[in-house]
């Protein structure tokens, strides 16, 4: 009891109780003579010590105080850069950054499963370019057995649009270098080969039709060819070809100089 | 006008704004005065304890957590200086604290004693320094009406209610002491 008064005392004296609290207080007290008394006289201590004056600090104190800051904050200034490195490395982990960055991880991860399904594609554009190939191949085949030179060429020409010609195609290119009655297209037919030398096949197939050769420009144009290859089995089929008597003078010469530089 | 709380500024003090703490000393230097004054301490000396007070709020400034008000920690610190202070002269045996009312009139603070001349304000502060250090704190943090007793509590390590027992009891017991120094 005299606990709880005391608590209720103290709330009442400095303003703590709610209305309704502070009027049932007051009926209290004058309902109980005995607590009205301790109540005044408490009341009476607590103003008087609240109305109890101090004096006021001097400036010294002042001067002091402000001695004491100045001196503190230029020391903290000393050490400054220190504290400059440190803020610099805390402000990487300022909330905004960790946000950017993690919005930035949520965007690629997003991004990862909603990518479009890469790996098909290829195998797609591979089956294509198989089919194309193919398609190709058969285009060349049938373009080299028409008729018209002009068609043949055409078919020479779809030869080089291959990225690696199969031995069909190259069979089919050697059989055109050899027995094409159209000097161009035998001439083209050289050039879509030169695209192959790196294979042992197309060398031979090369070197073997060099005694067919009946025309000047091809025979001059194997000759440069071999002289690029330093192709030395091509010197036989050159020396049988110079012994032909109706070869042309030029084209002797040429063949003669051919040997000499791949000797 | 406190668009700036203290606890605002005293978390810029934290985070490097050292200039701050002026104004928190502006705002706070006289109630921290008159805390040491009236805890018994004279007038230099309690300006002396303001200013250990400052410092120690620069020194331990990361450990405010702006949880309670700035006040509460601030008379935390201010009670600690209090204590150490008078730890350290006991053991030294050196009393340098003299309190206004063992100050014998004439010793030059002419200002004060005027004012404590002036009746029942002497008595009273000579009632409040024959109450005990714990009780003279109690009241003197009462005092401060910006310290509401659950903080109060927090700073001397008690509940709320025991908090208002406590000022409560010290009120009655500077009320006897000053009635029977009334009587002599």
């Amino acid at each position: 009891m005299d606990e709880k008064f005391e608590i209720v005392a103290m709330d009442y004296l400095s303003g703590n109780l709610t209305e309704g609290e502070a009027k049932e207080f007051e009926t209290f007290l004058e309902a109980h003579v005995e607590c009205r008394e301790k109540y005044e006289e408490l009341m009476q201590s607590w103003e008087q010590l609240q109305a109890m004056q101090t004096p006021d600090p001097s400036e010294k104190m002042d001067e002091a105080f402000f001695n004491m800051l100045s001196s503190v904050i230029e020391k903290e200034q000393g050490k400054a850069p220190k504290q400059s490195i440190v803020s610099m490395l805390s402000g990487i982990f300022r909330p905004q950054w960790v946000i950017g960055s993690f919005l930035l991880l949520i965007g690629l991860g997003v991004g990862y499963f909603l990518r479009p399904e890469v790996e098909p594609i290829p195998t797609q554009t591979i089956a294509a370019n198989n089919e194309t190939e193919e398609v190709r191949q058969k285009l060349v085949l049938t373009l080299l057995d028409q008729p018209s030179a002009n068609q043949r060429l055409q078919g020479v020409s779809e030869a080089n649009k291959f990225e690696n010609a199969d031995d069909i195609v190259i069979k089919a290119l050697l059989k055109t270098l050899n027995s094409d009655p159209n000097v161009n297209v035998r001439l083209a037919a050289i050039e879509s080969l030169t695209n192959y030398v790196d294979k042992p096949e197309v060398r031979q197939g090369l070197v073997q039709s060099i005694p067919n050769q009946e025309s000047p420009i091809l025979q001059i144009t194997l000759a440069n060819l071999m002289v690029a290859l330093q192709e030395k089995s091509s010197i036989a089929p050159f020396k049988q070809l110079l012994k032909q008597k109706e070869l042309d003078t030029t084209v002797k010469k040429r063949i003669e100089r051919s040997i000499e530089s791949i000797i | 006008m406190q668009a700036l709380t203290d606890n605002v500024l005293m978390m810029k003090v934290k985070s490097g704004d050292l200039d701050k703490l002026g104004l928190l000393y502006e705002r706070h230097k006289k109630k921290l005065f008159g805390f040491f004054y009236n805890m018994g301490n004279n007038a230099s000396l309690s300006e002396d304890l303001v200013q250990n007070v400052f410092v120690r709020i620069l020194k331990y400034r990361q450990s405010f957590t702006g949880e309670g008000p700035f006040t509460a920690w601030m008379f935390s610190m201010a009670r600690n200086v209090n204590y150490d202070h008078h730890k350290k002269v006991t053991r030294e045996g050196v009393s340098r604290n003299v309190s206004p009312e063992q100050v014998d009139r004439g010793t030059g603070d002419y200002l004060n004693e005027a004012m404590d001349l002036q009746g029942d304000a002497h008595l009273l502060r000579r009632a409040l320094g024959l109450l005990s250090a714990e009780k003279k704190e109690i009241l003197l943090l009462s005092k401060y009406r910006e310290l509401k007793f659950q903080e109060i509590g927090e700073i001397l390590g008690c509940s709320e209610g025991a908090a208002k027992v406590r000022v409560h009891r010290a009120l009655k017991d500077l009320k006897t002491i000053f009635l029977q120094l009334e009587t002599r």
